[in-house]
């Protein structure tokens, strides 16, 4: 599975959104409806999944699903 | 002035007396100053002994109306009166009274002392426990540690014994069946004053009803006890506050506290820098800085400090079983949330954030610095959250700049810090619990618990680096502190336990405010247990001593931990340079989040309800203005500037050494 479509499933299932609903452009906060707890969630929830370990308030700084995929690529082809 | 040197009257001053409608059925009975002048007295009936002296002076109070030195329309018994005092429209009787210097009293019903009173000292309140048990002796000398060690060492029934002996002298030491009222204290329009000490200084006006109490004051920290205010069984210490129709029973209020708007309080202690208004309180141990100001909150049978109670907080202590016996603590920092409700007992870590109803009794102490909620019904914990935020970090900029207490004899030692090895402690312990419950958790688990409440299981993780992120801030904020000081001239000096420090191995403990190893706090109650420290001046000296011992104890613990924190086999100069390189990041990185937090002030649902016919943005921006230009935003900026320059700064002098 894609990248984008393992972050989709995840951001899809602990924000309880249809996963129809989460596109690449799609805003966690304004779109997807994460609040800041949830916000912090996803990024444990990514780190888990992809079993990487994120720098937090670059992390948080992430906005879009898109954007999301970029960075996380990023933390696994530094190692 | 010493009895010899009062005078009879003389003739023609009994004269002057009678002319101006003066009474006694025994003028013999009436002594008075050298130069004692009787036109300045008219109105006045003496009974028993009364003893006045030199009516000179005038007072300009702040009305801008002078008053001079005289007594005029008053009811004297068994009265000293000190030099330029003003008395005027008594209409009820001060009676065995000794008043001091340039007092003023005007407009007052009465103010008696009947039989011996020790004046509110010795009192015993049942504080923390409604049920009793913790029952603590109050008096004008106790500390916030005083209190602490009386209610909280219970099981040392040695201890307990010494500690109540040790109030009791001081009470004895103050028997008397003559009230005081102190030098340059000013009343006004007090109606009912019984068995009350009122200290140099103080200002009372509008007074309701006072019975058996102190009010301690002095010139430079004047107490101010002002209208409606009805209180029995109390001790109101230097520099507070306290007016506006507040009911106090069996309650201690400390240095430089406010409480007014028909506060309540009731076998409660508030040392200094507590806040309590509209509100009600009972059976708490309020530590310094408890903070309680709306009408629908009640604080029952807790323990606080540091603690700022949002509306409508509530804690229930009983479960119509045996009664009132359960007890609560939350340490230091907490916040509760607007309608938050606690089950007693629990006991919540230090600085955290109660949001929701709790209906489950949790201990959440492991985890300082947490976001405690309610989530459908549950209690859940984010460990380590509320380090990241605005709130904590305002609070530690704030506390010490709010320090009201204007008394150079201070009586609780305060130690302000948010990182100490009190808090570092428990972050080291906290990050040891998550890793291990991450270990034993199941995948498909959502939660696991600890002590009563939950936590996230995606969170573990997360949450244990923010408290190893927030231990490197702290453990490098420390040795940057010793290396800037200027005191240590080598190396090896930085790694070696300070000379005089405690071992470092020792837990510490907040003693309601003070921050101090065990083993420190121990050797002080072995002083007591043998009687090397028996009056309550000897151990004010004493706590102040450990107070004093902070920074090197600190220190003594910060490098017994560095090792713990960073994995090292063992400490040495060169790995204080990897504190240093972690310390630069983690505070960066702390300034980003807390930055990131504060911005979400000026984002989104915040700006809900700006622009009411529209102009949104432009309404918000004139209100709040913009982030960019906030306060605390360029304090933030000038914070991570710092940061650069401290590092350089504890680089070079560490190459140097």
């Amino acid at each position: 599975m894609s990248t984008i479509d393992r972050i989709k499933n995840v951001a899809a299932e602990l924000l309880k959104v249809e996963a129809s609903r989460v596109q690449e452009t799609s805003r966690f906060v304004e779109d997807l409806g994460a609040d800041s707890m949830q916000s912090i969630e996803l990024v444990a929830a990514f780190e888990e999944e992809f079993d990487i370990e994120m720098d937090e308030d670059a992390a948080l700084g992430v906005k879009t699903v898109g954007d999301a995929v970029g960075f996380i690529d990023r933390v696994i082809a530094d190692g | 002035m010493n009895s010899e040197q009062y005078l009879a009257l003389t003739p023609e001053a009994i004269k002057i007396l009678k002319s101006n409608g003066c009474w006694s059925r025994s003028w013999s009975k009436v002594k008075v100053t050298r130069g004692f002048d009787p036109t300045r007295i008219a109105g006045t009936i003496f009974r028993g002994q009364v003893r006045i002296g030199r009516l000179e002076g005038e007072f300009l109070p702040k009305d801008g109306i002078r008053r001079y030195a005289g007594i005029f329309d008053a009811n004297l018994h068994n009265v000293h009166i000190g030099d330029n005092c003003h008395i005027s429209n008594i209409n009820g009787w001060l009676s065995n009274l000794v008043i001091e210097n340039n007092v003023l009293i005007e407009n007052a019903g009465s103010i008696v002392c009947q039989g011996e009173t020790s004046f509110g000292n010795g009192h015993s309140i049942e504080v923390l426990n409604e049920g009793g048990g913790r029952e603590l002796k109050i008096t004008e000398m106790t500390s916030a540690q005083t209190a602490y060690l009386s209610t909280m060492y219970r099981h040392d029934t040695d201890l307990i014994k010494a500690l109540d002996e040790i109030a009791d002298k001081y009470a004895r030491s103050v028997i008397s069946d003559r009230a005081t009222i102190g030098e340059g204290a000013k009343l006004f329009h007090c109606q009912n004053i019984v068995n009350v000490n009122i200290g140099k200084g103080a200002i009372l006006r509008g007074i309701q009803n006072l019975k058996e109490g102190t009010i301690a004051s002095s010139p430079e920290a004047s107490t101010f006890v002002g209208d409606g205010v009805i209180a029995k069984n109390f001790i109101i210490q230097k520099g507070a506050y306290v007016s506006d129709g507040a009911l106090l029973a069996s309650t201690l209020i400390g240095e430089a506290s406010k409480i007014g708007k028909q506060f309540s309080a009731e076998n409660s202690v508030m040392f200094c820098n507590s806040e309590g208004f509209h509100s009600e309180v009972c059976s708490i141990f309020a530590g310094p800085y408890t903070v309680t100001h709306h009408r629908s909150t009640l604080l029952i049978a807790g323990m606080f400090s540091f603690f700022n109670a949002g509306s409508g907080t509530n804690q229930s202590n009983h479960m119509y079983k045996l009664g009132p016996l359960h007890q609560g603590i939350i340490e230091r920092g907490g916040k509760t949330g607007s309608s938050s409700y606690l089950l007693w007992p629990s006991r919540v870590g230090a600085f955290s954030a109660i949001m929701g109803k709790h209906y489950a009794n949790f201990d959440s102490s492991d985890f300082p610095f947490s976001y405690v909620n309610e989530d459908g019904g549950q209690s859940t914990l984010v460990p380590g959250m509320n380090f990241f935020t605005v709130g904590t970090m305002r609070d530690g900029l704030k506390w010490p700049t709010r320090d009201g207490r204007k008394n150079t004899d201070k009586l609780d030692q305060l130690n302000f810090e948010i990182l100490s090895p009190y808090t570092g402690q428990k972050m080291m312990k906290g990050q040891s619990i998550l890793l291990e419950l991450y270990a034993g958790a199941e995948k498909g688990q959502e939660y696991v618990s600890h002590k009563g409440i939950l936590i996230k299981r995606l969170l573990l993780k997360t949450c244990s680096r923010y408290y190893r992120l927030a231990l490197e801030k702290y453990l490098g904020d420390a040795l940057i502190a010793r290396l800037t000081a200027g005191s240590v001239k080598d190396k090896s000096e930085l790694v070696g336990q300070p000379e005089g420090a405690d071992d470092g191995d020792s837990p510490w403990v907040d003693v309601s405010g003070l921050l101090c190893s065990q083993s420190r706090l121990e050797g002080l109650l072995d002083g007591i247990k043998t009687g090397e420290v028996s009056d309550l001046l000897t151990l004010q000296i004493e706590l102040q001593k450990i107070h004093g011992t902070y920074d090197l104890d600190e220190w003594s613990w910060v490098i017994n931990a560095m090792p713990q924190v960073y994995g090292f086999e063992n400490l040495n100069a060169e790995n204080l340079l990897t504190v240093l390189e972690k310390w630069k990041n983690s505070s960066t990185k702390l300034l980003n989040m807390v930055e990131m937090d504060a911005s979400k002030e000026f984002e989104g649902n915040v700006r809900t309800g700006f622009g009411i016919d529209g102009h949104q943005d432009d309404d918000f921006y004139e209100v709040r203005g913009k982030f960019k230009s906030n306060s605390f935003k360029k304090q933030l900026d000038e914070m991570r500037q710092a940061v650069e320059s401290n590092y350089d700064q504890s680089l070079a002098i560490f190459n140097n050494l």
